[in-house]
């Protein structure tokens, strides 16, 4: 279970992360640009006053995060394999969460843009448990099912590095 | 590249004439063979498409149809139809799509035909989806139709009806077994050694792929020497020997618990304290890890493969091997059952590092190692030959890279195929079992003692 949450996420035990260097970051970053954008709707939402080098992380993050966005939503729309595999509710889910951030980012320098960002955040969170996005719930039991069948079998964690 | 399907084609010929009962008949196996924890995995799945080249089907064809997050979506997407509220409320936005005849087709080519079940693409999966399982659940659905490519149910129906898939009678099995037996007292002078049957009270009790007794009888013969080497106390079955499970590939439970308690059974039966599996991946990984999901309770023998028992005779120094006896460079295939989904991964190893001069590993190896394309039932579909000797490329490559001359792999599916592979690609090696090499580099003590011999 710790491998599968842990060491197995790591790019050189997953051999599609190693191989897929650049996405897998991307993806990591997308996600961490998401999980600023939350956090600055949550201090919003409670009235806290987050302090500049804080905001400063969350900015940098969310301008990160909406790049690698669009660009994940760009290799879904350009590369056949992709568009293969997709359905109406993929590119959706990447529209509505860029947008979450972008309307986030927007937010942090422009106070006319605040409530323009919660409604993005409102529609964002109602999406939540309807599409893609759902995935956010479920990658845990997910990952701790992964964690058990193979940790129960002995076949992870590997007991000796296998060389990719 | 779609696997042709012609009127001839009895898959074809039922699928056109199937009604709405046997439709929603599929359906509900489906949902009712359909855990919570599936469920649960199948709203994991983002489509990164991360997955697409850990699949030999993939890498050797490029097909997107290969992807296994492909062929997960085609599971997916009958899921939402019928099951998930978005996917009922939504079906367009969502990809939801019916389980109609096209959908069905399309089932049965990728879920059977571009499959190995070999859960490579799980390791690999970014949110560790059990891919393979959901789709083994899709083929008992199709299987509670009879829509199960027609070799693969034979091999089934036969082991059901004879106690073995290759329907080998206890005459012709107690035969092979008396003639094995007449070679091993020949070749050892010692008319001691014995291949015993129905042994009451011995602490093995050792199956076989019924292949070995009738194509490869010196994989039956490796393991008795290597038995009488070491002294052991074992025995055959005359009725239960059959290590396959064809069940797992099939998705028919029912069928691959029978199978599977038959080795439980004929092990209470005769008393023994393990039941040991010969060298075959899927064999080890249905009767070793899933019997206990398809009888609903753990077994009450302790199960182990014939590699656990050698390695340990090697290694407590039970049995002596002589490397020097094969010079050869051997070089070693993971059976993706035994190793990925087993986790019998060192002992081989073990066995081979003392048994051979020169041994190299292929790249990737272990739980990462490439299917070798004659897993989940392949070697039985006749219908979808092209395509397993197209993703064997994948491995047929590995091979190549070793520049190794002897390829040994624990499971005669695999040998099988490698076979294959090898005419194929025209590849210059040989290949053996694992225990065929130990018992090559054997040192047989002049008169082995031990609880095994001299007793019946």
């Amino acid at each position: 279970m710790i491998y599968a949450f842990g060491r197995g996420m790591l790019p050189w035990e997953k051999e599609s992360a190693a191989r897929h260097l650049p996405t897998y970051v991307a993806g990591l970053v997308y996600h961490a640009g998401i999980f600023a954008a939350i956090a600055l709707a949550l201090a919003q939402a409670a009235g806290i006053h987050l302090p500049n080098a804080a905001v400063s992380v969350i900015r940098i993050s969310m301008a990160a995060g909406l790049c690698v966005g669009a660009g994940l939503l760009l290799k879904r729309l350009t590369k056949s394999q992709l568009r293969h595999i997709s359905c109406p509710d993929d590119y959706a889910a990447n529209i509505l969460v860029d947008g979450f951030i972008l309307a986030g980012l927007l937010s942090s320098w422009l106070p006319a843009a605040l409530p323009v960002f919660h409604v993005a955040a409102i529609v964002t969170f109602l999406y939540m448990p309807l599409g893609k996005i759902r995935h956010c719930f479920f990658f845990f039991y997910s990952r701790f099912l992964f964690g058990s069948y193979f940790g129960r079998r002995g076949v992870l964690p590997p007991k000796r590095a296998a060389k990719a | 590249m779609k696997a042709p399907s012609t009127p001839a084609d009895p898959l074809e010929e039922k699928i056109q004439t199937l009604g709405e009962a046997e439709l929603e008949k599929i359906l509900k196996v489906f949902r009712d063979k359909l855990p919570a924890d599936a469920a649960a995995n199948l709203n994991s799945c983002v489509h990164c498409g991360l997955c697409a080249d850990s699949c030999h089907y993939y890498l050797a064809s490029g097909d997107k149809e290969s992807m296994p997050a492909a062929k997960l979506d085609l599971v997916n997407r009958v899921f939402k139809n019928y099951f998930s509220m978005t996917g009922k409320a939504f079906p367009r936005i969502t990809g939801a799509r019916a389980l109609n005849r096209d959908m069905i087709r399309e089932w049965v080519d990728s879920l059977f035909g571009r499959c190995t079940l070999c859960g490579r693409c799980s390791l690999s999966c970014t949110m560790g989806i059990n891919i393979f399982a959901l789709i083994r659940t899709a083929r008992t659905a199709l299987g509670a139709v009879g829509l199960v490519p027609p070799g693969l149910q034979s091999t089934v129906d036969t082991a059901i009806r004879t106690g073995n898939n290759m329907g080998i009678s206890r005459e012709n099995w107690l035969e092979t077994v008396a003639w094995l037996e007449e070679d091993l007292q020949k070749e050892t002078g010692d008319p001691r050694a014995r291949l015993p049957i129905d042994r009451r009270g011995a602490r093995l009790l050792y199956t076989i792929n019924p292949r070995e007794a009738m194509f490869f009888p010196l994989s039956i013969y490796a393991v008795a020497k290597i038995f009488y080497a070491a002294g052991e106390d074992w025995t055959f079955s005359s009725a239960n020997f059959d290590v396959t499970n064809y069940g797992l590939y099939n998705g028919d439970d029912e069928a691959a618990g029978i199978m599977s308690n038959r080795l439980l059974q004929a092990a209470a039966e005769l008393g023994c304290r393990e039941l040991i599996l010969a060298e075959c991946g899927h064999g080890f990984n249905s009767n070793r890890w899933e019997a206990p999901e398809w009888l609903g309770r753990k077994a009450d023998v302790r199960i182990r493969s014939i590699l656990h028992v050698v390695a340990e005779y090697a290694q407590t120094g039970r049995i002596r091997l002589d490397p020097s006896k094969n010079p050869k460079t051997v070089t070693l295939h993971d059976p993706c059952n035994l190793v990925r989904l087993g986790g019998v991964v060192d002992e081989q190893r073990e066995i081979l590092g003392r048994s051979v001069q020169h041994f190299i590993e292929m790249h990737p190896n272990r739980e990462k190692n490439y299917c070798c394309g004659g897993g989940g039932g392949q070697l039985a579909m006749t219908n979808f030959a092209k395509r397993r000797i197209e993703a064997g490329k994948i491995k047929a490559s590995q091979i190549e890279a070793t520049k190794a001359r002897v390829v040994a792999t624990p499971c005669h599916n695999c040998i099988d195929q490698l076979m294959e592979l090898k005419k194929h690609y025209k590849l210059p090696i040989e290949i053996r079992t694992v225990c065929e090499i130990a018992a090559d580099a054997l040192v047989i003590p002049a008169r082995p003692s031990g609880p095994g011999l001299g007793l019946s």
